[in-house]
């Protein structure tokens, strides 16, 4: 069944590798539905229908079960891992409505806090950018948005956001700590005014970006372009540019990049990446936020890059076949 | 108002209208989403209406109220017992609405002309059905086929690309009841199955025209209010029954028709009403009379969800087939309403606050609305399950699972993550590993012969040879020669000088060279002694100039003499400050290879860089390169980095790959020259190198970014610098605990930026001047003055960069040794030290005499020119060189030698020379200049002619003999003050 071919495109005589370092066997008993890397890329969060959490010590290419977290009643969403300045802390958010923060403490896994504020699946989970505290956003089938802070003492303060999304949130990502263009414009060592910002996807069809003022959260700016339910969104590292970007996929099956050059960052333009013939479930940006790699609902992932004039090019179509994988060279790529 | 409650469940219904019609959802490729309503039949409201219409409305889902809006409306002549939208798309419409009447009259609209007020909403209409038409279905591959049934058996099939003309499915079939519905097969296309309400079903295949299978219970009690076909199994399909005696659902497979495979019971009351998911096919939809709406699991029979809904029986549902949490519900109570299936919470009317309180319920009793709280369906839909998908981590890793379709799932799957490897620039990854092998195996030769091959540009190779040179003996002379100054110009520019020479005395036609040359040329052919003699000095040849004033006269020769010891006043007293800082940039390369001749050593690199500096502040790409050479002369790495980006965008990999190469070489060739490590504390290095680091281990290669990191305490600590940089978050001066990736496990404890200055100072790319460089790394034992190493440092030599690192290291060959002939040299910067042209070397007349040019002959033109056995400058020109006093070149010229500068052998041949030459004593103080400039152009037939001459040099490198009994007084440009020989040093 699985029988993928490696392809490996040669675009502006650049060329470019996907190669499988690494295969973790989950042991998982239904879908795998997420999977992240820590920090270092050391440890490999992954949560499964089967409603469990687990993780893995990924170092050096082997896989060992470091924990498998069971409280969820239902499938498991999605994982997101805290920066580590605030210990080994994971949060996990499930169809049950839950979310749980996870955290380890003398080498033992368990729950740090049990958020049930929502009413219905909740969808995604992303932690804020860690210069400014531990903070988390939660989007849920629920339609809200909870934006989750720690106060320090084991408590966390929650501010939610109704009616964020009609029929339903399901991803939230937080823009990055530096304003855009800050990097460039402030002088050295001052703290930037830094305004929190997140974007989300709804069953809605938006995308809204939703900062907060007086510790109230707003609704900033809401982006219309799909046409169908926006499964995921990815704002994109700031690479010291005065531009904010951005990346939602659909299940119309269309990937947008949105950009922002404005420094008030009201102007927001749309440039379509590709329109994929199924629907698009997840975005990532690299950590360079050079590449953005998609996911889509034929199995699929495919990795694309802007070139020079601003065109999205789809630079690779991530091989998953068994074992290393070899990249083929143009000329053999036609022979197949 | 019913409308008012409806406000309690904002988030389960979605949207909501008064209407007692029959519904009809766009088809799921249509954008924005509609819900076609037609007036329904046999219902009416409290104020017996009859009008009816066909109207549609937009569902805008980002619009948070419940209203729908309506986009178009039809006023009709009868009323719909069934409606349908099809996807049928001849010209890129919306599609058509097909409805059924009352009446028994079957029509065809155009939503588009509905929707913009056309006049041609009505495409087609045909009155063929006797009684009205209650079963409508359009087939799911040929989407202009439509099946409708209506009373008396009736079922056509329509083409909606010529409608006037419908097909049966065959025979009708006995007795003749009412059609209540029809359905195609969602697998076969040309399967079609009716049921009547008396229970019965028949599947018909339109190929045979015939009925091929009839469904029955026998128990008579089954009345058929719907029939669906398994979206997947082709065989399966359900019958639903409205009877209250027999409230059930029943699944029936052909391949066992004797009776129903299972039968879904939970309904209390007869089943109205049931729709099957196109997104889940886990996912069944059925209305009841007991006021009920139920979504199953038809394949486990289990109910998975129930709609808390009205005190109404609703007589129709339907998924929405563009967004699958959506159902549409129209009930008897005169309302349609769209809900969702993923919960939510119902008492919760205004609550923005987000207090969590429930207001109380409105309306009372309602039994199913004290359930606060509607969880979603038990089974989370197949819509939700997020099969795929692909996150990056650290390090340019990408982690990616998918899960195998439904069909696969029969046998075990392995639930798999897979970690990989994302490379982008392999070109560059391919580069660094290049010059990682080269730094470890310290073949910088060859690596740099590599990159000279393989440069895509001039000035590139003109970089690499430079570099080169850093690693290879003689390096002195090599630098002169790619700047130009090698064998085959010399001889060229010789050649020409003794043309000109001959020209004077012969007025012998010669060939333009140069536009200078030709200038001159052409003076001297018309007799214009004076504009040649002014042509050449504006263009710096005083030599030439005075031999030709010579000619032109005492007044002549007077003038240019004046002119030139102004100009040499510089060279006399050694100001190279002055000349470097005054001298035309044009001629940068006669000032650089006066600075590789005669500059002091500990002045030789501040010289360069500030030959360098004025050429980078040229400003254009040329000159920046130029300068890029001088500070690769002087070894200032900082210098170099901060040239050579202010002209190239060293942002991409590649760019910056560029940079790295050349400074790493140059710094292993400084390290070379010092035998030691060399620290370069430079912030726009640094920037680079971090950078460097950077896009190295966004490729993975951490091994690698590790290596250039400029400091890095700790493996972990660079790890983490690595990563903050890329993500370009500021730090905080917090303990992290971390793991050690390269330890096994070990937990370290460390402050990674605290050092870095100021809370919150920006890291990453731009934080360069605020590096946190306290710790040396191993790469950097001792921080020196940035882009410069101290000369002291250096063993065995006061050059610092320069190429004497063969000669600092080891015992060296002394120059007289090396170049024997030049061994009589003269007093470099002595008062006659020629100009910045005659730097270019120092040649001496061939001792014996021996014409050096016939084995060489030149261009054409002048090519007959050769000198004859035992030449000796023409006599009009030497006449009065040589009558100039001997004591020349006086002790005060030597003590400006440089320290080091082999000043013993010319010493020793000056002192040889009263001997050979008696003339020389004739040449009073003041001419000294003359013969200076004279023996000048003496060296340069001596260049011209310098490789028969080096090959004849004796192996012991000890002074030839005839060298040291020249009969000429001879400068030797060649032993290279900043070259001292092992024994001066």
């Amino acid at each position: 069944m699985i029988s993928y071919i490696s392809i490996c495109i040669k675009i502006n005589e650049m060329t470019y590798f996907v190669s499988v370092i690494n295969t973790v066997d989950t042991s998982h008993e239904d879908m795998i539905h997420d999977a992240q890397m820590d920090y270092y890329g050391t440890r490999l969060a992954t949560c499964s229908s089967d409603r469990s959490v687990k993780i893995f010590d990924v170092k050096n290419g082997g896989q060992i079960l470091v924990a498998d977290l069971r409280g969820h009643e239902g499938p498991v969403w999605q994982v997101a891992w805290a920066h580590p300045m605030y210990g080994n802390i994971l949060a996990s958010c499930s169809y049950d409505r839950k979310v749980i923060i996870w955290k380890e403490e003398n080498g033992t896994w368990d729950k740090m806090y049990e958020y049930t504020g929502h009413d219905s699946s909740v969808n995604s989970v992303c932690w804020g950018p860690y210069d400014f505290g531990l903070f988390l956003a939660c989007g849920s089938s629920d339609g809200a948005i909870s934006v989750l802070t720690c106060s320090g003492d084991g408590h966390w303060d929650i501010k939610k956001i109704n009616n964020a999304h009609t029929i339903g949130c399901n991803a939230v990502s937080w823009a990055p700590a530096v304003v855009p263009g800050s990097l460039i414009e402030q002088p050295t060592g001052q703290k930037p005014n830094y305004i929190k910002r997140f974007v989300s996807g709804g069953c809605d069809n938006l995308v809204k970006l939703w900062k907060e003022e007086d510790g109230q959260w707003k609704e900033d700016q809401k982006l219309e372009a799909h046409s169908d339910w926006v499964r995921d969104v990815g704002w994109a590292p700031s690479i010291g540019l005065p531009t904010s970007t951005i990346a939602s996929c659909s299940r119309d099956g269309r990937v947008f990049i949105w950009t922002c050059d404005d420094p008030a960052g009201n102007t927001w333009t749309a440039k379509l990446l590709h329109k994929f013939n199924d629907a698009v479930w997840h975005v990532s940006w690299s950590i360079t936020g050079k590449i953005l790699a998609v996911s889509g609902g034929d199995n699929k992932v495919t990795l694309w890059k802007e070139s020079v004039d601003g065109q999205w090019a789809c630079i690779s179509d991530v091989n998953k076949g068994q074992g290393a994988v070899t990249s083929i060279t143009d000329s053999q790529q036609n022979e197949q | 108002s019913p409308l008012v409650s409806s406000g309690f469940r904002r988030k389960m219904r979605v949207k909501e209208i008064l209407r007692a019609a029959t519904q009809a959802w766009s088809p799921a490729p249509q954008h924005p989403t509609y819900l076609a309503l037609g007036t329904a039949a046999q219902q009416l409201d409290a104020s017996f209406n009859t009008s009816s219409a066909l109207e549609i409305f937009e569902m805008d889902f980002a619009d948070t109220s419940l209203d729908m809006k309506l986009r178009g409306t039809l006023p009709t002549s009868n009323r719909f017992h069934s409606l349908i939208w099809v996807a049928f798309d001849p010209e890129g419409s919306s599609g058509r609405l097909i409805g059924g009447s009352e009446s028994g009259s079957v029509t065809v609209f155009s939503p588009d002309a509905i929707l913009c007020a056309g006049e041609d909403a009505v495409i087609g209409q045909s009155h063929k059905h006797t009684g009205p038409v209650r079963a409508l279905d359009y087939n799911r591959f040929q989407s202009n086929l439509v099946a409708s049934g209506a009373s008396d058996s009736e079922i056509y099939i329509w083409d909606l690309n010529s409608f006037s003309n419908p097909m049966t499915p065959g025979t009708k079939s006995q007795p003749a009841e009412d059609v209540s519905v029809v359905a195609w097969n969602s697998q076969v296309q040309h399967i079609l199955a009716s049921a009547n309400p008396s229970g019965k079903a028949i599947v018909w295949d339109l190929r045979k025209n015939e009925p091929i299978i009839k469904i029955s219970d026998h128990s008579n009690r089954m009345h058929c209010s719907g029939m669906l076909w398994h979206p997947e199994v082709a065989t399966q399909l359900l019958l639903a029954s409205e009877d209250d005696r027999l409230p059930v659902i029943q699944m029936w497979d052909l391949r066992f028709a004797t009776s129903p495979l299972k039968v879904l019971e939970s309904h209390t009351r007869g089943v109205l009403s049931i729709s099957w998911s196109q997104a889940d096919p886990e996912l069944l939809l059925s209305s009841g009379k007991d006021n009920r709406i139920l979504c199953w699991n038809p394949n486990t029979g289990e109910v998975i969800y129930e709609l808390p809904t009205a005190n109404q029986w609703c007589f129709d549902v339907q998924w929405c087939p563009r967004n699958p949490a959506l159902l549409s519900a129209a009930s008897f109570d005169g309302r349609i309403s769209v809900y969702s299936v993923m919960g939510g919470r119902l008492q919760q009317r205004s609550d923005p606050f987000g207090t969590g309180q429930a207001l109380p319920p409105l309306q009372v009793p309602q039994p199913s609305e004290e359930t606060v709280i509607v969880p979603p369906l038990k089974k989370p839909p197949k819509w939700v399950r997020r099969p795929v998908g692909a996150s990056f981590a650290f390090g340019g890793k990408l982690v990616t699972f998918e899960n195998p379709t439904a069909a696969a799932q029969q046998q075990p799957i392995a639930r798999q993550v897979q970690v990989s490897q994302v490379t982008t620039e392999t070109e560059f990854l391919q580069r660094s590993a290049e010059l990682q092998a080269a730094l470890q195996s310290g073949s910088f030769t060859s690596f740099c012969h590599d990159k000279i091959r393989s440069a895509p540009s001039d000035a590139e190779q003109d970089i690499w040879r430079f570099l080169t040179v850093n690693f290879e003996d003689e390096a002195r002379v090599k630098f002169l020669r790619l700047l130009g100054f090698s064998k085959d110009e010399l001889q060229r520019k010789v050649s020409h000088l003794n043309t000109a020479l001959n020209i004077t005395n012969h007025y012998r036609i010669f060939r333009t060279i140069t536009d200078t040359d030709g200038l001159i040329s052409q003076a001297l052919l018309v007799g214009n002694f004076e504009g040649a003699v002014d042509l050449c000095l504006n263009d710096g040849r005083y030599a030439e100039a005075i031999l030709l004033s010579i000619s032109g006269g005492e007044e002549l020769l007077k003038k240019t003499q004046q002119h030139y010891l102004q100009r040499q006043t510089n060279m006399v007293t050694q100001n190279w400050r002055d000349i470097v800082q005054s001298c035309e940039l044009d001629n940068w390369k006669e000032a650089l290879a006066a600075l590789l001749t005669y500059a002091n050593p500990e002045e030789f690199a501040p010289l360069c860089d500030t030959l360098g500096s004025r050429l980078q502040a040229g400003g254009t790409e040329k000159r920046c390169l130029q300068a890029c050479l001088c500070f690769i002369c002087s070894g200032n790495i900082e210098r170099l980095v901060e040239c050579w980006t202010s002209q190239r965008d060293c942002s991409s990999p590649l760019a910056l790959e560029d940079l790295v190469e050349k400074v790493m070489v140059l710094r292993k060739s400084i390290e070379r020259l010092r035998s030691g490590e060399v620290c370069v504390q430079s912030s726009a290095l640094t920037e680079r190198l971090v950078q460097y680091s950077s896009i190295l281990a966004s490729q993975g290669s951490l091994t690698s970014a590790l290596r250039y990191l400029p400091d890095c305490p700790d493996q972990v600590h660079t790890l983490i610098h690595i990563y903050t940089v890329y993500s370009d978050i500021r730090s905080e001066p917090l303990v992290y605990r971390i793991y050690n990736m390269h330890g096994p496990s070990s937990e370290t404890w460390f402050k990674p930026f605290a050092q870095s200055g100021p809370l919150g100072a920006p890291m990453g790319f731009m934080s360069g001047p605020s590096m946190p460089c306290s710790p040396p790394g191993p790469m950097m034992p001792a921080p020196p003055p940035p882009g410069f190493i101290s000369p002291t440092s250096l063993p065995g030599g006061p050059v610092p960069l320069f190429p004497a690192a063969p000669h600092a290291q080891a015992p060296a060959p002394p120059p007289a040794g090396a170049y024997p002939p030049l061994g009589a040299g003269y007093p470099q910067g002595g008062p006659g030290a020629p100009g910045a042209k005659s730097f270019s070397a120092g040649i001496l007349p061939p001792p014996t005499g021996t014409c050096r040019h016939q084995e060489e002959p030149l261009n054409t033109a002048v090519s007959h020119i050769c000198l004859p056995e035992n030449y000796t400058p023409p006599a009009p020109i030497t006449a009065p060189v040589m009558g100039f006093p001997a004591e020349a070149p006086g002790p005060q010229d030597r003590v400006q030698v440089p320290p080091g500068a082999p000043q013993e052998p010319s010493i020793q041949s000056l002192q040889q020379l009263p001997a050979e030459h008696v003339e020389q004593k004739e040449i009073p103080a003041e001419h000294m200049i003359l013969k200076t400039t004279f023996s000048s152009l003496v060296q340069r037939c001596q260049l011209a002619a310098a490789d028969p001459l080096y090959q004849r040099l004796p192996a012991s490198g000890l002074p030839d003999p005839r060298t040291v009994s020249s009969p000429k007084p001879s400068q030797n440009l060649h032993n290279q003050p900043m070259f001292p020989p092992s024994n001066h040093s």
